[in-house]
């Protein structure tokens, strides 16, 4: 019950940050991939920075709660590709898309219906690629200092200030004003 | 009334100027990330999908989804009253009520962006908003995660596997969007 309370508010504190950005507004989203505005840009590589040096500062004192996803490269590669159409036609991300249907956005409902449908068809279509295409180039859940065999904090902060650098540095027209 | 007040009224578009900074958004988004990294796990979305997916299915047609290892996976013992779930179905709770709070609630169909490339017929929006959900989460879990889990979550914990993922979805993105919205800026 306590765990689903703090699920719910985290949820909400994650809903209401990406509505107020701008986050869930189509042509914010098609804009940034257009490369014409990029105060979306500016926003995930500044959320990665501080999630970066966070996280592993945490790590560091044994205190964060990891789980990293597993890398199988050609699979990764392909959902990628497929998931970056999805993403500049509709304008959403599965997330953005739930916090654009609460704020009354015919079109994000709609697409989170193909998504629940899109979803579906792929539990059904897993069995049958598991062990074929999944498996091409499949090495668990490896991290950039798992594979150097150094402490992820010596990685992670300055890869973060580098994040928030650049966040600073890119152009920022149709940002907040 | 104030004129500017009146404008958001009249105008069939959504107002899409953020009303946070990219900096305070992106410190949010990383501070929630790092809670809930302490207290539970990372972030994620588009698993919820296959989690709802399957509770629907199963109450419909459960010998269907039992036979989905997938599924029965996903979804352990068919319920919806999950950290996980509760995380998901908070994030249009706080949308409401950021969307409320700032007056920026709009039931329009079809985004200015759109409209200017594809023009306004929303029946035409709709059927692509589908089929681009469906290309999303079909994506999405292919990868195991969505811009959430991979980017997101994945890349603060230096995952290979979401650096990979990240690379081939804003490449595909970008170049999705150049050819789609390509006459965008000619009639701006």
């Amino acid at each position: 019950m306590l765990m689903l309370a703090l699920g719910l508010m985290l949820g909400a504190a994650f809903g209401a940050l990406l509505q107020l950005s701008g986050a869930s507004s189509h042509t914010k989203i098609v804009n940034a991939l257009r490369l014409k505005d990029l105060t979306i840009m500016k926003l995930i590589l500044m959320a990665i920075g501080v999630g970066l040096m966070g996280v592993h500062l945490l790590d560091l004192f044994g205190l964060a709660n990891m789980k990293v996803k597993d890398l199988y490269l050609l699979g990764i590669v392909i959902a990628g590709v497929i998931f970056g159409v999805g993403f500049a036609i509709t304008g959403y991300c599965p997330g953005t898309a739930l916090a654009a249907c609460a704020e009354g956005k015919l079109d994000a409902w709609v697409t989170v219906m193909g998504g629940l449908g899109g979803a579906l068809v792929f539990a059904f279509i897993f069995p049958e690629i598991e062990e074929s295409l999944l498996a091409v180039g499949r090495y668990g859940p490896v991290t950039i200092p798992s594979l150097l065999g150094t402490h992820g904090i010596l990685i992670a902060a300055p890869l973060g200030i580098v994040c928030i650098w650049l966040a600073m540095r890119l152009p920022n027209p149709g940002g907040a004003r | 009334m104030k004129p500017d007040t009146l404008r958001r009224y009249e105008t069939p578009h959504e107002d899409v100027s953020p009303v946070l900074s990219w900096w305070a958004g992106g410190i949010g988004i990383g501070l929630v990330l790092i809670v809930a990294v302490a207290l539970v796990q990372p972030i994620g979305v588009s698993s919820q999908y296959v989690v709802l997916d399957g509770v629907l299915l199963h109450n419909v047609l459960p010998d269907v989804a039992s036979k989905s290892p997938y599924l029965v996976k996903a979804t352990e013992g068919w319920t919806l009253a999950t950290y996980e779930f509760f995380f998901v179905l908070g994030i249009p709770l706080g949308a409401l009520g950021a969307a409320i709070a700032t007056a920026r609630f709009t039931t329009r169909v079809v985004p200015v962006e759109w409209s200017r490339r594809f023009g306004s017929n929303p029946g035409r929006r709709l059927v692509w908003s589908f089929i681009g959900g469906f290309l999303l989460l079909f994506g999405a879990r292919f990868g195991g995660g969505c811009t959430s889990g991979h980017m997101i979550s994945g890349i603060s914990q230096l995952a290979i596997g979401s650096f990979v993922f990240s690379t081939a979805l804003f490449i595909s993105g970008i170049i999705t969007a150049r050819i789609l919205y390509r006459d965008g800026e000619m009639r701006c």
